[in-house]
């Protein structure tokens, strides 16, 4: 690190420390902990951090479209916590990172559990248009990149499936003076291959002899329909997501997963905030209710928010 | 100067982000890239093989195969002229796919056919509502569970017949095509531009043609539910030749004959070497208590839920290649370390500390050699070595043949004496001690490990054929066995007696080749 760009880094630390401490004793101006999906925006030169613990659950699956269960693993768990960081670039384009660490495990069968940090990702989202009545429409820029080392083929144990992604997101919102709202958007997300341990491998109804993995692109799509209040102090809302791959093979009968499968799921849920100052919390539920090649899943997740403001030295 | 920082801390966000979205995006290409396998001439024809020692055929004239016409005559001149005017003008992009996919070589491609059937074919039957394993239906193949279910020991049975089958009908080929000695069709007429490389191998009967006619015959006995699949293949290889401008018809027509008439005889033996008694399950009780009166007081019990029944316990019991079944009994590994002795506590506590801390190169070692349920098996894996061994060396058709065979042969022979020792000591997984598996548990008893069984009989004959690659596959060898201690699904003590006898086993293969005639 040149000494100027660490001589700017140590007075970055001063002032963060500084505001981190007046944020402690309870001042306070505008709270937004935001999402990649919504259209909450950090004001200018101000960050949230979020801290967040998931937990996602299933005892059947569906094997292509045979709903299922498997004996031999019982329950699946996944378990995450995830460190997130939004950041005001301007009023109209943030920037938010965040990198899980997670964990999976099975209640019956001898499949060993695995653990690691994931993948970093990291978004930009950009205020397109507003106006008066209460519309508006957003574009957002997302990018992944595995960072733990961790095996991808050992489904449904791998913690990820090491693919580089790239996400183009268009979201709409409409928002009534009341508060109600509604918001929807559609993504296209580009998955890159992957290598795997094994140097041939079955998809397609073929063998590959290659440890190169074509990984389906996918779409996500979801409209939610909530209150929000007070900048954005209460917020909750109900929602269904798809998140469906394009192409992709189908688990085999009796077969375990593996990344080239299309993954698709349906889901319903509750997304609920409340930051009454710095500080706040936000809990999200949701249940798979139709998939094929994937577990019915019920999730829930309860995220610990944080504000950064410095503008509150003013 | 504030504000130049300020810009420096936003392009510092905002470039990286931008910068490895574009990179995402550009770098998407889905396809993935698969090794290309080109014709060649090979180093050498081969010209005697037509005397090399045969597996099951008494000799290599036991299946007649008629003198072709001679080159002067009208029919075949014919022939020549269909071939340079009216089919090889008219060749789609297709067409000419097939020529180069087949060009590889007939035994490459339909050993590397089968070892795709055997990964299609590799998944074990689900229990049924009762929780109970339906047993596949040789006679119903395509229901659920599909037949056959292509296990290790399924796998390296048919793996070894159809080498055998494809060897058996090249020595015979070879026997015919040095008798008759009809030149190719582009050594006859010099107008005939064929579209792969031509060595003087004389063209009568067509060695492609009764490597997948052969090939055909062993497989659609092996895979029933695919012979539409294999009608497919069988059709495009042979007539790949005739768009490569190698081969005419008449070559074409009596390598079928020929290779279909070789491998029903193989067939024929395959269906009485007791394969069909190898899942017979009334046995186990007697085996479990004869391992109990051998020492064996701690037995293997399968960890699936419902129980799922040993996979093939009497496949000890079918027909060796290479070896008796006195020497069978004479080279079984010794009894393993017992439950709770020192040296089972030593390799007990070497898994234990896998199991709490594996390091990712042991997931890497113990995933790549895997080969597990979905896969083309361990014994598929060792064909795959082999053959891409023969093809880096310029091995003609019949050479890679004796080569698959020698090797097949030792895989299946590792299997069945594997299998035997398993049953006769029926010894207990590490899971039954409460370790868990990075790779999946094989359903059958611990000892010895059968990765390392196949891996160094495997091994060993490859280094014999190949000596300049011993070290090497005898490196890969030992990594394949470690990976199942890796994998946690096996005692160091399984491994190191599986590769020790793997080793023994290969030999008897090795003194077989020594002994056929081939001089190699």
């Amino acid at each position: 690190m040149p000494i100027k760009m660490f001589k700017l880094y140590q007075g970055k630390m001063k002032t963060f420390i500084k505001y981190a401490f007046v944020i402690l004793i309870g001042l306070s101006s505008k709270l937004y902990a935001q999402m990649p999906h919504d259209v909450i925006y950090m004001p200018k030169k101000t960050a949230c951090l979020a801290v967040s613990y998931n937990n996602s659950s299933w005892k059947e699956y569906w094997e292509n479209t045979l709903k299922r269960e498997n004996l031999n693993i019982g329950t699946h768990t996944t378990q995450s916590v995830m460190p997130m960081i939004a950041y005001g670039i301007t009023d109209k384009l943030n920037a938010i990172v965040a990198l899980p660490y997670v964990s999976t495990k099975t209640s019956a069968g001898n499949l060993m559990g695995q653990k690691g940090i994931q993948d970093f990702s990291a978004w930009l989202k950009y205020q397109l248009v507003k106006n008066e009545k209460g519309f508006s429409l957003h574009s957002v820029l997302g990018a992944s990149i595995p960072v733990g080392n961790y095996v991808p083929d050992f489904l449904p144990m791998s913690i990820g499936l090491q693919t580089k992604t790239a996400t183009g997101r268009l979201i709409a919102n409409y928002t009534h003076k009341s508060g109600i709202y509604v918001t929807a958007h559609g993504s296209y997300i580009l998955r890159s291959k992957i290598k795997v341990d094994r140097d041939a491998y079955q998809a397609d109804n073929r063998v590959y002899n290659t440890n190169e993995v074509s990984v389906p692109n996918a779409t996500d799509a979801a409209i939610r329909l909530g209150y929000i209040k007070d900048g954005s102090r209460i917020q909750a809302e109900f929602f269904a997501e798809n998140f469906t791959c394009v192409g992709g093979d189908n688990i085999r009968r009796n077969d375990m997963p593996f990344p080239t499968n299309n993954m698709t799921s349906t889901s319903i849920g509750f997304y609920g905030k409340y930051q009454p100052k710095n500080i706040g919390f936000n809990v999200r539920v949701a249940k798979v209710v139709n998939g094929i090649n994937v577990g019915q899943a019920t999730s829930f997740s309860v995220g610990l928010l944080y504000q950064l403001n410095p503008k509150i030295k003013k | 100067m504030k504000n130049i920082y300020k810009n420096i801390l936003k392009a510092i966000i905002i470039a990286p982000l931008l910068g490895t979205w574009g990179a995402i995006v550009l770098s998407c290409d889905k396809t993935v890239t698969e090794p290309v396998k080109e014709a060649y001439i090979p180093t050498k024809l081969d010209e005697n093989a037509g005397t090399w020692k045969t597996y099951i055929l008494t000799s290599s004239s036991e299946v007649a195969v008629a003198a072709p016409k001679a080159a002067t005559d009208a029919a075949y001149l014919q022939e020549l002229d269909s071939l340079k005017n009216k089919i090889m003008p008219v060749l789609t992009p297709a067409n000419k796919d097939a020529v180069a996919y087949w060009g590889a070589g007939a035994v490459y491609r339909w050993n590397e056919i089968a070892r795709e059937l055997a990964a299609r074919y590799n998944l074990a039957p689900a229990a049924n509502a009762e929780g109970k394993y339906p047993v596949p239906d040789a006679a119903n193949p395509l229901a659920d569970p599909k037949f056959p279910f292509a296990n290790p020991p399924y796998t390296a049975r048919m793996l070894a017949y159809l080498s055998v089958a494809q060897y058996d009908a090249l020595v015979s080929t070879w026997n015919y095509k040095y008798m008759f000695n009809r030149k190719a069709p582009s050594k006859n007429d010099a107008s005939v531009r064929p579209l792969l490389p031509v060595s003087d191998l004389p063209s009568y009967p067509s060695e492609d043609a009764v490597v997948a006619a052969a090939s055909y015959t062993i497989l659609v006995a092996m895979f029933p539910g695919e012979v539409p699949y294999l009608d497919t293949k069988l059709a495009e290889a042979k007539n790949a030749r005739v768009w490569a401008g190698t081969n005419v018809p008449s070559d074409v027509t009596a390598g079928d004959a020929l290779g279909k008439a070789v491998a029903a005889k193989i067939m024929a033996k395959a269906k009485v070497d007791g394969m069909s008694a190898a899942n017979n399950q009334t046995l186990v009780a007697g085996q479990i208590e004869a391992a109990v009166a051998r020492g064996i007081k701690n037995n293997w019990v399968s960890q699936e839920t419902p129980a799922r029944p040993p996979m093939l316990p009497n496949y000890g019991a079918v027909t060796n290649w290479n070896f008796d079944k006195a020497t069978l009994a004479k080279i079984r590994p010794v009894m393993p370390y017992v439950v709770g002795s020192v040296e089972w506590q030593k390799d007990f506590e070497e898994l234990e500390k896998i199991n709490k801390s594996q390091t990712r190169e042991q997931a890497r070692i113990a995933n790549y050699w895997a080969d597990g349920a979905g896969s083309y098996t361990p014994p598929g894996h060792w064909s795959r070595e082999a053959a891409n061994l023969c093809h880096e060396n310029k091995f003609s058709e019949v050479a890679t043949a004796r080569t698959m065979a020698l090797v097949s042969t030792a895989l299946m022979d590792a299997g069945i004496a594997c299998w035997e020792t398993k049953y006769y000591y029926y010894t207990p997984r590490p899971q039954q001690f409460g370790l868990k598996t990075s790779v999946g548990l094989p359903n059958f008893p611990s000892y010895t490990s059968g990765h390392s069984t196949f891996s160094a009989a495997a091994a060993t004959v490859l280094g014999s054929i190949f000596p300049s690659k011993a070290a090497d596959l005898n490196a890969k060898a030992s990594e394949a066995s470690n990976s199942r201690v890796y994998g946690l699904i096996h005692f160091r003590v399984d491994c190191e007696m599986g590769l020790a006898h793997g080793k023994k086993i290969g030999e008897y293969a090795i003194a077989r080749g020594k002994a056929d005639g081939s001089g190699y």
